[in-house]
Formats: structure tokens, sequence, C-alpha cells
């Protein structure tokens, strides 16, 4: 089953399930990039809360979709990265370099609703 | 290096103790315990077997006697098993084997008795006692020939000492291995994650920081992080003994994995020195958003969460009393 | 090494599986949720590797003793093209963050114990361990 996108406004919410596989990742990719250029989305927030494990596969495709989003005007925001994930991924060298990152949903939400400033995790 | 083989191993993980065949050899050879003894001992086996059950009572008597040691067996169970116990152990003194298993056998004795802190000098005189029952015993099975009660006793000596040695060095092995499990709670004890405000977190770091440390600070960081829905962490390094760029690294990863939690960090109490010595040696600090002294950076995380504090000058908070 | 699992490692679907399979392992043997899923990313990682080199592997998932202490253990094996410098792979340079590497440096990382064998044609043998605290 596709990983389902919401619309809240001009923001796609995209949740991303446990256990994704590599197919799914690429599927999420292109239905954002092109949902982001029918909708003219303001920004894409990706929740990988149910995610247990980010490796380097899945930040790669987050970084692309970043990339895509950013080609049609869209900022991303990473939200719900779990601490023993964190903790993984900074083991393993993984950055998500230019993509923003928050808390959870809310906090996903808030920061793109705010006007761009110098804010949390915001990619540095 | 094998061809084509590459091998990494971490730090030393604490491994139970060690005691190989070599290792035994020695010992018994430093003893001078030999085939002769293992003999000898064979043949009191016999005679083992007559007093074993009077030794153990009469030693046990003595072991409930006294404050010390009696605590230690108040449940009568306990007792009951450990009698058993006891008395298949001096049993095996005489069977006349003295291999692996014989061995192994020992120094399961040792980490038991860590476990349950019962201290060297009680089980060493224990052992004395022992002896002096068995000496005593082993006289009047030999009373026509003293000599051999004694030769007979040298060898006993020898293999109980065999197994004292075992023992105490398990015991001090299990020893360290508690101590280390202390140290570590200690540690966790000592990188307190204090929310200061609302989604702001003070992290004082006091002492040395090895990576093993690190790991922890970074997970209890990032845990804070989710449970109290932090955005700034402000991180202290004031205390911290001595800042490396290996503690440098460290520094970066947990800034970086908060980052990934939406959360910033300000470290504060990095010494100019130190940041030049840091930068000089090839790291990149910018990750690192220092503010100075911990006050500068707790006025700078109440910036970035929109808080304003404002000295209520008319207050009566504390201070002076109005005139 | 106890309590054997073995995961076919043949497309990535497998992936998951092995990781899967790979937390469980941690779980059941007392390993902390960090290490759990340091183990989880690790076999990530490698089963990945495999599925892109070498096509078709497989991945043995169970435990070993060592004098008293325990380790979960993972054999990653294949019969692909191998790794011509296997020391070149495993310098800190080759990360998968920015460039297409293996990651083995990374898996590394994860884990306690680290070892790899390979060579041009005869395929790779990846072993790694975590020991419980």
């Amino acid at each position: 089953m596709p990983v389902p996108i919401v619309k809240q406004g001009d923001v796609l919410v995209a949740s991303m399930q446990e256990a994704l596989t590599d197919r799914a990742l690429l599927d999420l990719r292109d239905r954002l990039s092109d949902q982001v250029g029918r909708f003219r989305a303001r920004a894409v927030i990706i929740d990988v809360t149910a995610l247990d494990v980010l490796d380097s596969f899945a930040t790669r495709t987050l970084r692309g979709i970043a990339h895509a989003a950013r080609l049609r005007g869209a900022r991303t925001v990473v939200v719900g990265i779990q601490p023993e994930v964190a903790f993984a991924m900074v083991q393993l060298g993984l950055t998500l370099d230019g993509i923003a990152t928050a808390l959870d949903l809310e906090e996903g939400l808030a920061l793109v609703s705010q006007p761009r400033r110098e804010g949390a995790g915001d990619g540095r | 290096m094998a061809e084509g083989k590459v091998t990494w191993m971490s730090q030393a993980i604490p491994h139970q103790m060690e005691v190989d065949e070599e290792d035994v050899a020695r010992r018994k050879e430093f003893l001078e315990f030999g085939a002769d003894d293992a003999q000898a001992l064979k043949s009191l086996a016999e005679i083992a077997r007559k007093y074993a059950e009077p030794v153990i009572d009469e030693f046990y008597e003595h072991i409930l006697a006294s404050d010390e040691t009696k605590s230690f067996f108040q449940d009568p169970k306990v007792l009951e098993r450990v009698k058993r116990q006891q008395k298949e152990y001096f049993l095996r003194l005489t069977e006349g084997d003295y291999g692996p298993e014989y061995i192994a056998n020992r120094l399961r004795i040792g980490t038991v008795h860590e476990r349950i802190g019962l201290a060297p000098k009680w089980y060493l005189g224990m052992y004395a006692f022992y002896l002096r029952l068995v000496g005593k015993r082993l006289l009047e099975a030999f009373s026509a020939d003293p000599k051999k009660a004694f030769s007979s006793f040298l060898s006993l000596l020898k293999i109980v000492f065999l197994d004292i040695g075992l023992a105490v060095d398990t015991y001090i092995h299990a020893r360290e291995a508690t101590m280390r499990k202390q140290q570590e709670a200690i540690r966790e004890l000592s990188t307190p994650v204090l929310q200061i405000r609302e989604r702001l977190l003070l992290l004082p770091i006091i002492g040395v920081i090895d990576t093993h440390r690190a790991r922890l600070i970074t997970d209890s960081v990032l845990r804070s992080i989710r449970a109290t829905r932090a955005k700034v962490v402000v991180m202290d390094v004031t205390g911290v003994a001595t800042i490396d760029s290996k503690v440098a690294n460290h520094l970066i990863q947990t800034v970086i994995a908060a980052g990934l939690m939406g959360a910033q960090v300000i470290v504060t109490g990095l010494s100019s020195d130190v940041a030049q010595a840091l930068v000089g040696l090839g790291l990149d600090l910018a990750k690192l958003n220092t503010a100075g002294d911990l006050q500068g950076g707790m006025e700078e995380a109440e910036r970035l969460l929109g808080y304003r504090v404002v000295r209520d000058t008319d207050g009566a908070t504390g201070g002076a009393r109005p005139a | 090494m106890v309590g054997e699992t073995r995961v076919a490692i043949e497309h990535e679907g497998d992936i998951v599986t092995a990781r899967q399979k790979g937390r469980e392992l941690a779980a059941a043997h007392g390993l902390s949720m960090t290490e759990q899923t340091l183990v989880a990313t690790a076999i990530s990682e490698i089963a990945r590797n495999i599925v892109v080199y070498a096509r078709r592997g497989e991945m043995v998932l169970g435990t070993v003793e060592d004098r008293g202490r325990r380790a979960v253990m993972v054999i990653a094996r294949d019969e692909g093209p191998g790794i011509a410098n296997p020391e070149l792979a495993m310098r800190e340079g080759y990360t998968t963050g920015n460039s297409l590497g293996m990651g083995l440096p990374g898996a590394r990382r994860l884990m306690d114990e680290f070892e790899l064998s390979s060579a041009l044609g005869k395929g790779t043998i990846v072993t790694m361990k975590k020991w419980v605290r």
C-alpha cells in the first residue's frame, strides 16, 4: 500500500510506515514531486515517527524528496526522528543537510507556518 | 593480517576471568603439586568419606557460632544446600582428578562468594579451620605412621591452596566487575538533564568524557528532548576536564543528533583558548553554537524561545526590603 | 553460534526482514532500544550491499558466548564480485552519506566487532558482533 499523502492547506504531509520497501520510497518521492507541482504546495512534511531504522538509503531518499520539492519551490521538513534512530544516524555519519527537522508533526506544521527565520534544526 | 581480511575490535569489554590450562599448570608447578600428591590424596579418599559428615558438622557449628559468618547461613534451606555442597567439595579434594572440570568447579566458588558478599578474610578463616579439623583426623587415622599423616597433610595443603588461589582471584575479578557496573551507574547519574523552562533543557557536563560516557550523554539528551519536547538545549562544558578533538567530536555528534530531532544546542563554557586549539586541529566548530558562558547561553536560549525576562524591581522576591 | 536464523538476501524486501529479525534477536538478549537500533541499522546497510553489489547472499543471525559474555552475531555472506581492496573499502572516506560507497566503515562504527573478508572474484563475508553489557 502506498504511503498516504495528506493535504493540509498548502502543506503536504506524508507519514512513512514501518518497513517501507525501497520501491515504496521511490514511489513516494515521485508522487510528492508531482503533487507539489499540482497543488502548488509550499511545504512537504515527512513524518518518520513510525520508522525504527533510517539507513543510508532512506536518508538518500529523503534528500531526493527534498531536492525534488525544492525544485518546485517547496521546502521539506522531516519530523519524528526517534532518539535511537537519531543516535544511529549520527554514528553512521548520515546527515540531513539542507532539510529542516522538527520533533513531530505539530512542530513541523508550526515551523512551516512561520515566516522563514533562524530556527531549530534548519539543516545546519 | 590474512589477505583480503580486515578485523576491527572495540576496546576491552570485560570478560569473565580467564584461567587457561597453562595458567593452571603454572599454579600447580609453583605449588609443587604433582602426580605423587594426586596419588597421596587419592589414597585418602576412604578416610575422607568416613569423616566427611562429622567434619562438615563441626565446621558449620563454628560458622554458626561466629557473628561474622553466621549471617550468611540463616536460612535453613540455604544451610542444608551449602552443607551438601561442602561435602561434595570435601570429597572432591581426594578424588584424584585435578583437571579442567575440577578447576571450573573451584572458579565458581569465588564468583559466588563475591555475589553473596562473603569477604576473603572469612572464607580464608574457614579454610584454616577446616584444615585443622582434617589434620586432626589424619593424625588419628595414621596414628601408627605420623610421618605419613604429615606428608598426606602437606599434599592436602597444596591442593587447598590451589583452590584458595583460584577462589581469591575470581573473587577479585568479580569484585572489579561489580565496581565497574557501579561506576557506570554513577556516570549515568552524573549527567542529569534538567528542564529549566518549557522547551528548554540544561545539560551541565562535569568531569571526564570518554566514548562510553559521551554515548550515554547523547542518549540521555535525545530521550529528554522527546520527553520534554525541548526545542533548545544548553550544554555547558565548563566542568569538563579536558576537551580534546575526540571530546569535541562527541559534542558535535550530540549537537547533530539533537538537530535531527528539531532541537538546537547551545554550547557554553568553551574557553576561547580551547576553541582556538580545536579550530587549529581542523575541527569545524560552526556546528557548535557556542555562546561564551552559561549565563550568555541561557539568555540566548530564552531569546530563541521567545522568552523575555524582565526584572521586577518593585517586587518583594528576596533581596532587600523596600525602605 | 547459537539459535541461528538464516535470512536469504535476494531482493530489497529481504533487507527489512533481516533487520527486523536482527532487532528481535537483540531485544530477546537484553540489548537496549538504542543498541537494537544500531544492530538493525548495521544489518540494513550490509544487507543492502549484498542486494546492490552481489545480487544474492544470506545473513545468519544468532548469539555467541565467550567466557561468560554473550554477543549478538551477524554473518553476511555473498558470492558476489568481491572487494579488491578491503582495507580501502573500510577507510573512513568511504561513507555512504555522500558517496555511493559501500557503507562499511559506517556499519563498523555501529557494532563492537567487525570483520571483513573478501577478495576479487571470491565473494564477501562480513562478521559483526554486539556484546550484551
